[in-house]
């Protein structure tokens, strides 16, 4: 290269880097070179008597004081706007921006929560009105919004499938880990490392990483189940449905179902799914066995979601009666099936069941009782409520309902509420965290066919606050998002075990080879089900 | 600083004896040579816009499904900085785009042919193998072939080119007599950047550089010391530093990687994509083993003699390359010919007319090929909105499956069928087939679109943003989201769109479980919602008339009061004709009358019948001849599958 290009060539880049870090700059300013609006000329401003239209909506809500920052767009038209956040113990947090997306500094956030625990939280946001006088800026300052910083912590991880609304074909989903302090997410496993297939019900025992269990479908490798324990993992040569870790680790109940997809011609919602058939099992983690009992897989009755108690000493499950034969064909009376909340003692030690009580009866309550789900602390079990049916997570009509375990120790009865936290979509697929003072939930609200995951704080008394849909850098990242965020499980650390060797395991001929228990009236003993629609077909 | 080299030294390689040598120049590299590339390329693109017409393979279509999506913004763009590999997937979704404009995908195409050619022939000269530099027209013609055939490997193809462009620079920048470890930091460096742009294409080079050094350079050590590398860097980076898996981190963006070979579809004609990876490695290998077992003298007589033989027959330089070009174009054109399918294409246009609702140019497009379900299906739908189906349909050969697709080998046709779905007013199951055609095919404009529809017709707004929100990032359906998204907001439930308030007036009110439910019934609720869902209408009787219920044909006639009809269409008085003389029963005509027209040809159809005893074997070509298109001549013979 002659010395006149080089320098040319040094010249362009120079002029290039420049123009990308002013752009930036641009982009990215928070008050540098703006007109702000000072402590002298905030009495100029014009005080208006509601607080602004933000969005996400967070205001009047209880906050986790680890939570990553909530930024939010402000939906007021301005040239420029300015935002105040403050509370008692801390500095307060100014940022000004000409975009009406605001982005919150995260290790100023991070201060001020975890100063302010317990306290309020306020939000002042100023707007610069989109045409003003020629003369003067003219700031408008709308009401403070006011939240509530909660005392307790949130687990730091969130665990979810990301997974498009289709049913019948996969191109791309996984199970990934969310930084709840910051906005990182990082792949547990999808997919890819076992070319193309489903990955779904995962569950944790304890809210810690060193047992996990996950489901695996795939026309290449099979289905089974990936166990990790201790930074190990080993496959299940099962499907293993919904898990339930027993708290002492030892053992994993689970429901094995045969579901049928079904497609409504006419109803707000399109895709369904019904249990032709299912029971429990439970699968002993030494043993290396799958085992099953008359009392949670009975012939005539569909078992499903298990649950153990914080104890261990319950399963808690939803039953519900099985009124068709043996078979493929979807029963014409389906949107009667209604499940019952039912428990059954347990002796891990003897390895023995006791009989089935009753907790809630769909026959008293008129809806089906599904996926219970107790806190770590034994007091609260919030489960859900549809219509009909399972397969909860498409129905509309599904709400959270909480009920006091402690309360009816006492009184011999469990009454039941309806949650204030309700919208008029789908709620379902809850976890508590593990000081069980905060759930997340999967919800449909605002985001019609795409699920997203909540968090909301539980209070003592059992109060559930309003729920913030889990922030994201980009405040209008779910405006366009196809994905639908589900299973959302709280853990307190994050899954350290690698992709690579998750996925190893998953595409290994290693597998520990499993029985069949009893009972299913299909498959027959000895024999491990069909799992026909929707999953098991793969195309392109 | 690199000390500048001798500008004869720029072409030179290494000989047997381990001594530089000049490299010969070839005639194919002046500006004769150059008008050849040039007249090659004008051919190859106005080929592809005007003949293949790469607007079909943007589509969408079913039969490519990896045709990769492309948002704006900087958002879209990180995504692609997280995994090796991702820079060229995104450069080629960016591109890919412009197919949607046929000049331009075509231009885009040209351009990369171009490159391919031109590295190709970089790299022969440079490694002294300028005698082969006519193997540089070999990735171009591929190319055609793969787009004649309408697949999709723009993706592969751009990143062999980077890979080509990376073994270019390496052979450029080791010129001898540069020493060894000089070439294992250039090896290095560019393979670190290789890896990192093209991931698991980075193996072309690694192969190329690899023979290059063990067969030409006779640098064995280096050579095994670069499979080495080879093996460790994907791993090393891809598996280790970017996580990704250990099959994506060897074979991503390579024909040999699992997203390709696990699927039919994607795998179409992977082969081409395969000689284009092969054919440099193996030219080189190929010429070395020949000097190595053959004696140069040997050798070099032939050669001479050759080259005397064939000065002697084409001394003239403009001869030689008015021939040389014609051979050139002559191999250009018989690989396209043959390679042409014109079923092929008739499909593509097919889907492509029939998502765009052209109507006109996909009747046309129907009758070359007519023998598919789904050009009579897409047929069907055309006559329709043509206002003429209940005339010609039977023009095509029917069948009760072509409706609504309904056979085995189309059942998880899920974009082709939603069309008919979303016209006839079936929101559910045409969003359900886009909801997993979205999953199939992946985010194409074209599919988040009518999602959006359906959700704003269902009054779901808020799904209905979403999608459109998504569809704001696109090229090109940008505007029509963003004018809906402010629709949305001056007319929130869009009681001023036309086309919602169509969809929302022949949507389906009752429910059922979609495989408790067939046609017939189908079609009544649609009608029962509403009856003057025209669309519903005409497919039911055509239902009827396809299934020879000829019984239910009629007792439907009635029906046609609500659309104003005062005069019976030609198909349905030949059904009447049809009942009339095989039930003996009459029918109510509603006040309407029979045409003379259709009865002289029912009566010229019965008598030809009759002229062959009643023979209708016998009797099929003469009624073929003047009764083809009549639904007497499908009632007698296809409706009974009995034509030959």
């Amino acid at each position: 290269m002659s010395k006149r290009y080089r320098y040319v060539f040094m010249l362009l880049t120079s002029v290039i880097l420049s123009a990308g870090v002013l752009v930036y700059a641009v982009r990215h300013s928070t008050g540098g070179g703006l007109l702000l609006p000072d402590d002298s000329n905030l009495d100029q401003c014009n005080s208006i008597d509601r607080p602004p239209k933000i969005h996400p909506d967070y205001c009047g809500t209880v906050i986790p004081p680890n939570i990553a920052p909530l930024n939010f767009l402000v939906e007021e038209s301005g040239s420029q706007y300015c935002v105040r956040i403050r509370s008692k113990k801390s500095r307060t947090i100014q940022i000004v921006s000409r975009s009406p997306k605001i982005t919150i500094p995260q290790s100023q956030w991070h201060e001020l929560l975890n100063a302010n625990r317990g306290e309020q939280v306020n939000v002042d946001v100023f707007v610069e009105t989109a045409n003003p006088p020629a003369t003067a800026v003219q700031w408008n300052r709308f009401s403070a919004i006011t939240n509530q910083i909660a005392k307790e912590d949130i687990d730091g991880f969130l665990v979810y499938r990301r997974i498009h609304p289709g049913h019948g074909t996969w191109r791309k989903m996984g199970i990934y880990q969310r930084d709840l302090h910051r906005f990182d997410e990082s792949l547990i496993l999808d997919n890819d490392y076992f070319k193309g297939g489903c990955l779904n019900c995962h569950a944790f025992c304890n809210h810690r990483t060193n047992k996990i269990s996950i489901d695996i479908r795939s026309a290449r490798y099979g289905t089974s189940a990936l166990l990790v324990q201790d930074g190990a993992a080993e496959k299940v040569d099962t499907k293993l449905g919904f898990f339930s870790w027993h708290p002492s680790g030892r053992l994993i109940a689970c429901s094995i179902f045969k579901p049928r997809l079904l497609i409504h011609t006419a109803r707000n919602y399109v895709q369904d799914i019904l249990e032709l058939d299912s029971l429990l099992a439970y699968y002993i983690v030494d043993a290396k066995t799958l085992k099953t009992s008359p009392q949670i897989s009975k012939k005539d009755r569909l078992e499903t979601y298990p649950a153990w108690s914080a104890d261990g000493r319950y399963l808690y499950f939803c039953s519900a009666p099985l009124t068709w034969p043996a078979g493929n064909i979807i029963p014409n009376n389906f949107d009667e099936i209604k499940y019952d909340l039912v428990r059954v003692s347990y002796d891990i030690d003897r390895d023995e069941w006791g009989s089935q009580e009753s907790v809630l009866s769909a026959k008293d309550t008129g809806r089906s009782i599904l996926l219970p789900r107790i806190s770590p602390d034994g007091r609260w079990l919030l489960f859900c409520m549809s219509d009909y049916g399972a397969w909860v997570v498409h129905h509309p009509d599904s709400d959270l309902y909480m009920l006091d375990l402690e309360a009816a120790q006492q009184t011999g009865e469990y009454e039941y509420r309806r949650l204030k936290i309700n919208s008029d979509k789908s709620e379902s697929w809850h976890s508590w965290s593990s000081n069980s003072r905060w759930i997340a939930f999967s919800s449909k609200r605002g985001s019609g066919v795409f699920t997203r995951t909540y968090i909301a704080y539980v209070d003592r008394d059992g109060k559930v606050s309003k729920p913030i849909r889990l922030p994201q850098k980009d405040p209008t990242y779910y405006d366009s998002c196809l994905w639908t965020y589900s299973v959302p499980e709280l853990v307190t650390e994050p899954v350290r075990l690698t992709k690579e060797k998750l996925g190893r395991v998953v595409r290994g001929s290693r597998k520990i080879p499993i029985q069949m228990p009893v009972t299913m009236a299909t498959p027959k003993p000895g024999e491990r089900p069909d799992y026909q629609e929707p999953w098991q077909t793969e195309r392109e | 600083m690199p000390h500048s080299r001798p500008k004869s030294s720029r072409r030179i390689a290494v000989s047997q004896s381990g001594k530089p040598e000049t490299a010969e120049r070839h005639p194919s590299r002046g500006l004769e040579g150059l008008l050849r590339d040039v007249l090659f390329f004008i051919f190859f693109y106005f080929y592809l816009w005007l003949c293949v017409d790469l607007r079909l393979i943007y589509g969408p279509t079913e039969a490519i499904t990896n045709f990769p999506v492309f948002y704006k913004g900087w958002a879209f763009f990180r995504t692609f900085l997280s995994y090796p590999g991702g820079l060229i997937e995104y450069a080629a979704a960016f591109l890919s785009q412009l197919f949607y404009i046929g000049w331009a995908g075509a231009l885009v195409v040209t351009i990369q042919a171009w490159l391919l050619s031109a590295c190709v022939g970089c790299i022969l000269r440079t490694i002294n193998l300028s005698r082969f530099c006519w193997l540089r027209f070999l990735p171009p013609i591929l190319l055609l072939v793969a787009y004649t055939q309408y697949t999709y490997h723009f993706s592969m193809v751009l990143a062999s080119l980077v890979a080509l462009l990376f073994v270019y620079l390496y052979l450029r920048t080791t010129l001898p007599p540069t020493p060894k470890h000089r070439r294992l930091v250039a090896f290095l460096v560019l393979s670190v950047i290789l890896y990192t742009i093209a991931a698991g294409t980075y193996g072309l080079f690694a192969v190329v550089c690899v023979t290059y050094e063990l067969l030409f350079g006779r640098r064995w050590l280096l050579g095994i010391s670069y499979l080495l590398w080879a093996a460790a860097i994907p791993y090393v980076e891809g598996v280790a530093i970017f996580g990704v898996s250990i099959f994506n981190a060897f074979s991503h963006l390579s024909p040999f990687s699992w997203q390709i070979v696990s699927f039919e579809k994607r795998g179409s004609f992977i082969v081409l994509v395969y000689i284009l990876y092969a054919f440099l490695p193996l030219t080189i290998l190929a010429t070395a083993l020949l000097r190595k077992f053959q004696n140069p003298k040997i050798q070099n007589r032939i050669t001479s003699l050759l080259l005397k033989r064939m000065k002697f027959t084409i001394n003239s330089p403009a001869l030689r390359w008015i021939i040389e070009s014609l051979v050139l174009f002559a191999i250009a054109s018989t690989v396209v010919i043959l390679s042409y399918d014109s079923k092929k294409k008739t499909l593509f246009l097919t889907d492509y007319y029939a998502s765009h609702r052209m109507w006109p140019l996909l009747l046309k497009v129907c009758k070359r090929h007519p023998n598919d379900y789904f050009v009579v299906h897409a047929a069907n739908r055309a006559l329709y909105h043509t206002g003429r189906l209940s005339y010609d349909m039977f023009s095509w050969p029917q069948h009760p499956n072509t409706l609504f697709l309904s056979t085995r080998d189309y059942r998880t046709s899920y974009w082709r069928k939603s069309f008919v779905y979303l016209d006839i007013g079936l929101l559910n199951i045409a969003e359900n087939g886009l909801t997993e055609s979205l999953e199939g095919m992946g985010e194409r404009p074209e599919i988040l679109k009518r999602l959006a529809l359906i959700h704003m017709a269902k009054a779901d707004y808020d799904s209905a943003r979403i999608f459109l929100g998504a569809l704001s990032k696109t090229m090109f359906h940008d505007d029509w989201a963003n004018e809906y998204l402010e629709r949305l907001k001056s007319d929130p439930d869009l009681s001023q769109d036309k086309q919602i308030q169509h969809l929302r007036s022949v949507c389906m009110k009752k429910d059922y479980d979609l495989t408790d439910l067939n046609i017939e019934t189908m079609l009544l609720h649609l009608l029962e919602k509403n009856r003057e869902n025209r669309m519903a209408f005409e497919y039911l009787m055509s239902w009827y008339l396809l299934t020879g219920r000829l019984e239910k044909f009629v007792q439907n006639l009635d029906r046609l009061d609500d659309f104003g009809l005062s005069a019976f269409p030609r198909l349905y008085e030949e059904a009447m004709l049809v009942y009339v003389y095989s039930s003996r029963r009459p029918v109510n005509l509603h006040g309407r009358q029979v045409s003379a027209e259709s009865r002289q040809r029912f009566n010229g159809f019965n008598q030809l019948l009759n002229d062959y005893g009643k023979d209708s074997q016998a009797a099929l070509p003469a009624l073929a001849k003047r009764y083809w298109n009549t639904y007497f001549f499908y009632y007698v013979y296809e409706r009974q599958g009995r034509r030959q």
